[in-house]
C-alpha cells in the first residue's frame, strides 16, 4: 500500500470523527469530491492485513448508523468487495483477519431488519391485479383472456411478503452465513442506481468467484485466489443475479456478461431452479435487445427507438383474439376443430373455430396422435354426438354459395372423410387400442355422414361436415381438455347419431 | 350515396369523411359541395389538396430516418391546389389555417424545411384552438406540432436569424439548450393531442356506428397512425433518453399510458409499457424509484450527469388533454417491481392476445413477431417476480405462455423452473420430460427431473430413469456426469432403504456403492460425492471404510453440516461417544438451529452426561422452535407466552392447516414402507428421529412436526430415568398436536411398559403397529412383551417381520433369540445372539439414515 493512499485514508478517518453534527450534510456531499480516497479504501479491504482495516471498518460502520443516505450508499458501495473478504476469509478458516468485516457487515444487517421502533421489519410489496383498476388501465378493456382461473383465485391485490421478519446476529454461523449476507445483498440492490461502477465491477468479481472457485471452470478464468468452493444457496445466486443485471445494462458489458454465465454454470452444478429461471430470463431477454441494436454506445445500455405502432401481426392470421368472437354450443362429446388450432384448446376449453379459415374450406383431417391417454368415450358422450355442419347463411361464406355448391361441397368432404378414416382406422397397428377403438369410433361417425347424407330425407341444403380433429394428448398435462369437446355451430342442421349407437 | 346532401349534411360528411381518413371519398363531396355555393370552390381546392397530400403520404409511407426528397409532380399537384385556396383569400379563418398548415407539410414533405416553419410562425400554433375543434382538427394540429419538431431538429441551430455565431459561448449554449426545449415541447404536445385526437376520433366512431346502423362502413378497419403522430406520440421520450434523462423519459412514458387506451393505441402501449418495464428493471432501484402520482425527484442518480445542460422541464399546459384513467381506488404502485409487474401484465394480455395460433406456413413470420413479443414479456416477468421471490405466480404467469411454446425450448424449460420453485414437483417433472425431448444433449434437465425424483416426489423408478440418461451421455456429460453417477446412486441407496427383502437391499445397496464410488472416482474435489460414498458404507456397516471418506468429505467442506453429522454418528458407532458428543457441539457451533443435530446430541447426552443434560438440551431446542417460529410468524405473538398455551391454543388452526398441507402429493413425500399410513402420521414417522427414515429434509420442516418431535425426545430421555410422569406429560403435549402418530402411541406403550403394565402397553404397540405396521422399534417392544406373555411362536412371527424390515436392528436379532432360545431352539438362537453382537459392535446412537439424501 502506498504512502499517499494511506494518508488519504488516514486523513479521511480523522476527519469525519472531529466533524460537528451539523456538518454531517455538508460533508456527505462532500465525499464525492474525494477521487483519491474509493480506491484507497478498496486497497484496504482487499489487503486484509492492514492495521488500517479495523478502524476504516469502524468508520463505515458509524457512515451508516448516521442514517445520512449519502453516507450509507458510502458504505454500500463496498458491500462486494467486503463480501468477498469475508467469504474467502471463511475458506482460510483464519477467524482474526475477518474480524472487523464481519463486525461491520453484521452490523449493517442488525440496523437493516428493524424499522425506526425497533420492531423487526418486514419487506413486502403488492402484487398488481389485472382484475382492479390501475393507473394505467382499465379491467374492462383487458378482456377475459387474463382473468384465468388463478388471477380469479386471488381476485383484488394481495400484499406479499419478500423479505424478513429476521432475527437478530451477534455471530456469523456456517447456517446463518448466507441468511445475512442475501439480505445484505437485497439491501445493496435497493441501492443499485447509486453504486459507482467500481463497487458494479467488484460485485461481478465478487459473483464469479463465489461460483467458480474450486470448480474446473476457475482455470479458465485464470483466477488464482483461493481454491476451495464456497458453499451457495439460490436465494443469495438469485440476488446476486439482480445485481449483475444492473450492470450489464449500465456499462460493465464485459464483466457482467462473464458473471452472468459464471452464475449459471454454478446454478447448473448445484441444480437451482430460481437462479437458473431468472438467469435464464435475463440472457434471453438481453440477447433480444442485442439482436436489435447492435451500436454499442458504452454507458447506459437503455435505449428506445421508435416503433411502428401498427400491428406487426398479418390480418389474417388466426390469433387468440380472432377466435374469441367464435363461440359454438358446449356438448360434453367429441371436439371438432381444425390442426391449427389444437394449441388453443389449452387455454379455453370451448369450442373454438378459427375465424380466417372460413372461405379457404380446408379439407377436413383426421389427427390421432399416438397416446396412452384414456379416452373417456362414455355411452353418455356418444349420444350426444353430433356432427356439427357449417350453415349456408355463414357470415364469411357469405351468400355466394349456393344450395348446389354447397352440396357439391359436402361431397368432396365426405370423400375425404371416408378417406381418412379408412387410412387411419383399419392400419391400426401402430396406434394403442385405445386409440385404435377411439378412431373406431370416429369412423362409425363418418359412414353415417356418407350414408344418411345423401339421402334427400335430411333437408340439409348445405351440410358441410367440418374439420375433424382428436386431440389425445399425452398423460393429460392439463394444457388441453383430455376430454374432447364437440363443437358446433349450426344446431339446425346437427346429426343425431343416438339412436343407432 | 347518389342523393344530393343538403349543405350542412354535407358539411358534417366531409368532416365525417376527414375524422376517419377516408380520403377516397372527398372527391365526390367536394364535387357535390361545389355545385352548391360559389364560395365553397376555395374550401374545395383545400380539401383536394388535402385528400391528395395525404393519399400521396399512404401510398409513399415516410420511413424513420430517410429524409425527403424534393418535388414530386403529384406533389405539384398539391400545392397547386392549396395555393388556389390560399390565394383568393376567401376562406374562413379555420380554413385558412388549415391550408396553411397543409402547406407547411407539404413543404416538409419535400425537404423545405424552413419554409415549412415559416408557414408555421405566420400560423402560430398556440393560437389554434383546441377546445370545440372537430376531431380531424385536432389531428391537423397534433401533427402540425410534430411536423414542427421534425422541422427544428432538420434546420441547423446556428440559423441567421439567431445572430451569435461564435459556438461555445454561454449565450450559444444556451440557445441550443432553449432549441431542445422547444423541440421537446412540439413533440409532447403533439403527443398529447394525438392522443387526445384518437380518444376522440374512437368516441364519434363508435357514436357513428349506433346512429346509423346499416352502413357498411370500414368500421372494422384500424385506424392507421401515420409518420408525423407516430413521431409526435414517441420522438419525446426517445430524445429524453438519447440525451441521458431517464427521468423525464419516464415521465412521458408514463403520461401516454396514464391516458385511456384506444384502439390504434393498443400497440404503442404494449410496446412503452414493456420499454418502461425493461427501464424499471434495468436502470432503476428501490432508493431511486418514484410513484406515478408523485413528482420525479430533482437530483437522480438517474440521469446522465455529464448532460446537465439537457435539463428539461415541462413548460406547457394545453387547453383540452386527454383523458386519463380515473377513478376511486385506483391502483397506483408505489414500487419499482410493482410498477414494472403491472405493465408487464398489461404488456402480457395484450401479447397474449395476439398469439399466432395457427400453423399454417403463410403464417410462420406473423408466429415468430408473435412469439418474440411475448418472449421478451414473459423473461421480464421472470426477471421481476425472480426477484421477489413470487414463483407460484411466475408458474401460472408462464402457464399461459404456453399457447407460443410448441417447440420453443425456452419457454417450456422457464415453465419447468417455475414450477420447481413454486414446488410444484409432479408437474414440473413432466415439463421436464417435455424439455428433455427437445434437448437431449443437454445433462442439466434430466438431472433437475431426479432431484425431484428423489426428493419430494419419492419417485424412485422415474428417478432411476432419468439419472441413466444422464450416465448415458457419456462424456458429453463432462462436469455432470459424476453427478449423474451421485443421482443414479442415490435412487439404489434410497430403494434399499425402501426395499423389503433383505435380497433386494443388499443389491441395491450394492448398486449404489458401485454408483457413489464412480462419482468420487470421476470428481475428487466434490465434497457431496465423498459424502454420500461415506453414508452408503455406514448404512452397510462399514464403519472404518466410512470414517475414511467422511473426513475426505470434510476435508474439501469443512462445515458441511451432514459431513459433520455422520462423522458424530459413525464415532457412536464405535461407541466413542465422548468424541461423537464434541463433534455434534462443535457442528452445532457452526449450525446451533439444526434440530437433526440437537436430536442427536440429546442421545448423546443421555449416553455420556446423564439425563439432565440431555433434558437441558430438551429445554433449548424448545427455546429455539419458539425463537425461530415466533419470529417467522408474527400474527401468532399476541398468544400465551407459554409453549405448551400456544401449543393447546394452536391445535384447532394446527387441524385446519397441517391436513391439506400433507395430502397435497406435491408437498407430502412418500415413503414407500408406510403408505398405508395416513399422511400425517407419515410424514412425522419421517421426522422422528426413531424411525429409519429415507426422507430427505427439504426446507424448513413443519414447524409442528418439530415442535412434537422435541416433546417426543423429552419423554424418550423421562422414560430413561425412569419417571413415567414426566415422560406422560411430554408424551400427552405431542399427542396434543399429533393424536395418531405411531411414535406417540409407541411412547405411550414404553410408559405403560415403565408402569408394569404389559397389558395396557400391548395395546398400545398393536396401535402403533396398525397404524404403521413396519415400525420396527415397535415390533421388537410387541415382540418382547408377547414373549414375556410366553406366546412364543406369535413373538417369533413379530420380530422376523422386524428383521425383514431392518435387517440391522441389534435388539431385534437378540429379542428374536432369546424367542428361539424359549422355545428350545438353541442353535438358530446362538446365530440370532451372534448377529446381534456383531451388529451392535457397528450400531450408531441414531440410524445413519436420518441423515437426509437429496441431490
Amino acid at each position: 500500500m502506498l504512502a499517499m493512499d494511506q494518508g488519504v485514508v488516514e486523513e479521511w478517518l480523522s476527519e469525519f470523527k472531529t466533524l460537528p453534527d451539523s456538518a454531517i450534510t455538508t460533508y456527505a456531499a462532500s465525499l464525492k469530491d474525494k477521487g483519491a480516497l474509493v480506491p484507497a479504501l478498496y486497497k484496504v479491504i482487499r489487503e486484509n492485513y492492514s492495521d488500517l482495516l479495523e478502524p476504516v471498518c469502524h468508520q463505515l460502520f458509524e457512515f451508516y448508523r448516521s442514517g445520512v443516505p449519502q453516507l450509507q450508499r458510502f458504505t454500500l458501495q463496498f458491500l462486494p468487495e467486503l463480501l468477498w473478504s469475508l467469504l474467502s476469509a471463511s475458506t482460510a478458516r483464519d477467524p482474526h483477519t475477518s474480524g472487523c468485516i464481519e463486525a461491520l457487515l453484521l452490523g449493517i444487517y442488525n440496523l437493516e431488519i428493524v424499522d425506526k421502533d425497533g420492531q423487526s421489519k418486514v419487506l413486502s410489496f403488492t402484487v398488481p391485479s389485472l382484475s382492479k383498476p390501475s393507473v394505467y388501465h382499465e379491467p374492462s378493456a383487458i378482456g377475459s383472456i387474463a382473468l384465468t382461473e388463478g388471477a380469479l383465485a386471488n381476485h383484488g391485490l394481495s400484499r406479499v411478503v419478500y423479505s424478513g421478519p429476521h432475527l437478530q446476529r451477534e455471530t456469523f454461523t456456517a447456517q446463518n452465513r448466507f441468511e445475512v449476507l442475501t439480505f445484505l445483498l437485497l439491501c445493496y440492490n435497493a441501492a443499485l442506481s447509486y453504486v459507482t461502477s467500481t463497487s458494479l465491477q467488484s460485485l461481478c468479481q465478487l459473483s464469479s468467484r463465489v461460483c467458480i472457485c474450486g470448480y474446473p471452470r476457475q482455470q479458465m478464468r485464470r483466477y488464482k485466489g483461493i481454491s476451495t468452493r464456497l458453499m451457495v444457496t439460490s436465494e443469495f445466486l438469485v440476488q446476486l443475479i439482480t445485481g449483475i443485471h444492473y450492470a450489464l445494462c449500465n456499462g460493465e458489458v464485459e464483466l457482467g456478461s462473464k458473471a452472468l454465465d459464471d452464475v449459471l454454470y454454478r446454478a447448473q452444478l448445484e441444480l437451482f431452479p430460481e437462479a437458473l429461471l431468472v438467469g435464464n430470463a435475463i440472457k434471453s431477454s438481453l440477447h433480444s435487445a442485442a439482436l436489435k441494436s447492435n451500436n454499442k454506445e458504452g454507458g447506459r445500455s437503455i435505449q428506445v427507438e421508435i416503433t411502428p405502432t401498427a400491428s406487426r401481426i398479418s390480418r389474417n392470421a388466426v390469433t387468440s383474439l380472432s377466435i374469441r368472437g367464435h363461440r359454438w354450443k358446449r356438448h360434453d362429446a367429441v371436439d371438432l376443430g381444425s390442426p391449427d388450432e389444437l394449441m388453443d384448446i389449452s387455454e379455453v376449453d370451448e369450442g373454438v373455430w378459427p375465424g380466417g379459415l372460413g372461405p379457404d374450406m380446408t379439407p377436413p383431417t383426421i389427427t390421432i396422435s399416438n397416446s396412452t391417454t384414456t379416452l373417456n368415450l362414455g355411452a353418455k358422450a356418444m349420444k350426444k354426438c353430433r356432427l356439427g355442419g357449417r350453415s349456408s347463411k355463414d357470415k364469411e361464406a357469405g351468400p355466394l354459395i349456393t344450395g348446389r355448391a354447397a352440396s357439391e361441397n359436402t361431397e368432396l368432404s365426405i370423400k375425404r372423410l371416408t378417406l381418412t378414416s379408412s387410412q387411419s382406422v383399419p392400419k391400426g397397428g401402430a396406434l394403442t387400442s385405445l386409440t385404435r377403438t377411439a378412431s373406431a369410433v370416429f369412423s362409425r361417425s363418418f359412414e353415417h355422414v356418407a350414408s344418411s347424407n345423401p339421402a334427400p330425407a335430411s333437408n340439409h341444403t348445405a351440410s358441410e361436415a367440418g374439420h375433424y380433429s382428436c386431440s389425445l394428448q399425452e398423460e393429460g398435462m392439463g394444457y388441453r381438455s383430455p376430454v374432447p369437446n364437440h363443437t358446433q355451430r349450426s344446431p339446425s342442421i346437427s346429426l343425431h347419431l343416438g339412436s343407432d349407437l | 350515396m347518389t342523393a344530393r346532401k343538403s349543405g350542412s349534411r354535407l358539411e358534417t360528411e366531409i368532416e365525417r369523411c376527414r375524422s376517419e381518413s377516408q380520403w377516397d371519398k372527398i372527391p365526390e363531396l367536394v364535387r357535390q359541395l361545389s355545385a352548391k355555393l360559389i364560395s365553397n370552390d376555395d374550401l374545395g381546392e383545400l380539401l383536394l389538396g388535402e385528400c391528395k397530400l395525404q393519399t400521396y403520404l399512404k401510398e409513399n409511407p415516410i420511413k424513420p430516418g430517410s429524409s425527403p426528397r424534393g418535388p414530386r409532380p403529384k406533389l405539384v399537384e398539391v400545392r397547386k391546389h392549396l395555393i388556389a385556396a390560399l390565394d383568393r383569400g376567401n376562406l374562413k379563418p379555420d380554413y385558412l389555417q388549415e391550408a396553411s398548415l397543409l402547406m407547411a407539410k407539404l413543404c416538409y414533405v419535400e425537404g423545405e424545411y424552413k419554409d415549412a416553419l415559416g408557414h408555421y410562425n405566420k400560423v402560430n400554433l398556440e393560437d389554434l384552438q383546441l377546445v370545440g375543434a372537430p376531431v380531424y382538427r385536432l389531428s391537423m394540429i397534433a401533427e402540425a406540432y410534430s411536423t414542427k419538431g421534425l422541422c427544428l431538429e432538420k434546420v441547423p441551430a446556428a440559423s441567421p436569424a439567431l445572430s451569435n455565431k461564435n459556438t461555445g459561448s454561454p449565450a450559444s449554449n444556451r440557445n441550443a439548450t432553449e432549441r431542445d426545449q422547444e423541440i421537446i415541447t412540439c413533440y409532447e404536445k403533439s403527443g398529447d393531442i394525438a392522443l387526445l385526437y384518437l380518444q376522440e376520433a374512437e368516441k364519434a366512431l363508435s357514436a357513428g356506428i349506433q346512429n346509423r346502423s346499416p352502413k357498411p362502413g370500414p368500421t372494422t378497419q384500424d385506424m392507421e397512425l401515420g409518420y408525423f403522430l407516430e413521431t409526435g406520440l414517441q420522438r419525446a421520450h426517445v430524445i429524453h433518453f438519447k440525451n441521458g434523462n431517464l427521468t423525464q423519459g419516464v415521465g412521458r412514458f408514463r403520461e401516454i399510458l396514464r391516458a385511456v387506451e384506444t384502439r390504434t393505441t393498443q400497440n404503442l402501449r404494449m410496446t412503452i409499457a414493456r420499454q418502461l418495464a425493461e427501464i424499471l428493471l434495468r436502470g432503476m432501484c428501490e432508493q431511486s424509484y418514484w410513484s406515478p402520482l408523485e413528482d420525479p425527484p430533482t437530483v437522480s442518480p438517474l440521469d446522465n450527469p455529464t448532460q446537465q445542460g439537457h435539463t428539461y422541464s415541462k413548460n406547457y399546459t394545453l387547453s383540452r388533454r386527454p383523458r386519463v384513467y380515473s377513478g376511486e381506488n385506483l391502483f397506483c404502485p408505489q414500487e419499482n417491481t410493482e410498477e414494472a409487474l403491472l405493465l408487464l401484465l398489461i404488456s402480457e394480455s395484450m401479447a397474449n392476445r395476439d398469439a399466432v395460433l395457427s400453423r399454417i406456413p403463410e403464417h410462420n413470420n406473423d408466429r415468430i413477431i408473435s412469439l418474440q413479443s411475448a418472449s421478451v414479456v414473459y423473461d421480464l416477468l421472470t426477471i421481476a417476480l425472480g426477484r421477489r421471490g413470487q414463483y407460484e405466480m411466475l408458474s401460472e404467469c408462464l402457464e399461459r405462455a404456453m399457447k407460443f411454446a410448441f417447440e420453443e425450448f425456452h419457454l417450456w424449460y422457464q415453465l419447468a423452473l417455475s414450477l420447481m420453485a413454486a414446488g410444484k414437483s409432479a408437474r414440473a417433472v413432466k415439463v421436464l420430460k417435455e424439455c428433455i425431448r427437445l434437448k437431449p444433449e443437454d445433462p442439466t434437465i434430466p438431472l433437475l427431473a431426479v432431484k425431484l425424483c428423489i426428493g419430494p416426489l419419492h419417485w424412485l423408478d422415474e428417478g432411476e430413469n432419468f439419472a441413466k440418461m444422464v450416465i448415458d451421455m457419456g462424456e458429453k456429460a463432462a462436469e455432470f456426469r459424476a453427478k449423474g453417477y451421485l443421482a443414479i446412486g442415490l435412487v439404489y441407496s434410497l430403494k434399499a432403504t425402501d426395499a423389503s427383502l433383505r435380497s433386494m437391499q443388499e443389491e441395491y445397496q450394492r448398486k449404489a456403492l458401485g454408483a457413489f464410488q464412480r462419482a468420487q472416482s470421476l470428481t475428487p474435489t466434490d465434497h457431496l460425492a465423498a459424502f454420500y460414498l461415506a453414508l452408503q458404507l455406514a448404512v452397510s456397516r462399514q464403519i472404518p471404510e466410512a470414517l475414511g471418506y467422511v473426513r475426505q468429505a470434510l476435508q474439501l467442506q469443512g462445515d458441511d453440516v451432514h459431513s459433520l453429522h455422520l462423522l458424530a454418528l459413525l464415532l457412536s458407532a464405535q461407541k466413542h461417544y465422548h468424541d461423537a458428543l464434541n463433534i455434534i457441539e462443535m457442528a452445532l457451533s457452526e449450525y446451533p438451529e439444526n434440530f437433526n443435530l440437537l436430536y442427536t446430541k440429546v442421545k448423546l447426552e443421555a449416553m455420556c452426561r446423564g439425563p439432565e443434560e440431555a433434558l437441558l438440551t430438551c429445554k433449548h431446542m424448545l427455546q429455539i422452535w419458539k425463537s425461530f417460529y415466533n419470529l417467522t410468524n408474527p400474527s401468532d405473538s399476541g398468544r400465551g407466552s407459554s409453549l405448551l398455551d400456544r401449543a393447546i391454543a394452536d391445535r384447532r388452526q394446527l387441524n385446519a392447516m397441517t391436513l391439506p398441507d400433507f395430502s397435497d402429493p406435491e408437498t407430502g413425500s412418500v415413503h414407500a414402507t408406510s403408505i398405508a399410513a395416513s399422511r400425517v402420521e407419515q410424514a412425522l414417522s419421517e421426522v422422528a428421529s426413531s424411525l429409519q427414515s429415507s426422507a430427505p429434509k427439504h426446507g424448513p420442516l413443519h414447524p409442528w412436526m418439530t415442535l412434537a418431535q422435541i416433546w417426543l425426545h423429552a419423554a424418550e430421555v423421562y422414560i430413561g430415568m425412569s419417571k413415567p410422569a414426566e415422560a406422560t406429560a411430554c408424551t400427552q403435549e405431542a399427542a396434543n398436536l399429533f393424536p395418531t402418530s405411531h411414535n406417540v402411541l409407541y411412547m405411550r406403550g414404553q410408559i405403560a411398559e415403565l408402569k408394569g403394565n404389559m397389558d395396557e402397553a400391548k395395546r398400545w404397540y398393536e396401535e402403533a403397529l396398525s397404524i404403521n405396521p413396519t415400525h420396527v422399534k415397535t415390533m421388537q417392544r410387541l415382540g418382547l412383551i408377547l414373549h414375556q406373555l410366553q406366546r412364543y411362536s406369535l413373538s417369533e412371527k413379530v420380530l422376523r417381520d422386524a428383521v425383514q424390515v431392518n435387517s440391522t436392528a441389534h435388539d431385534v436379532w437378540n429379542s428374536l433369540g432369546e424367542v428361539l432360545q424359549a422355545q428350545g431352539n438353541a442353535a438358530a438362537a446362538t446365530e440370532c445372539f451372534l448377529t446381534a453382537l456383531e451388529l451392535e459392535a457397528s450400531s450408531p446412537i441414531l440410524p445413519f439414515t436420518i441423515i437426509p439424501r437429496a441431490l
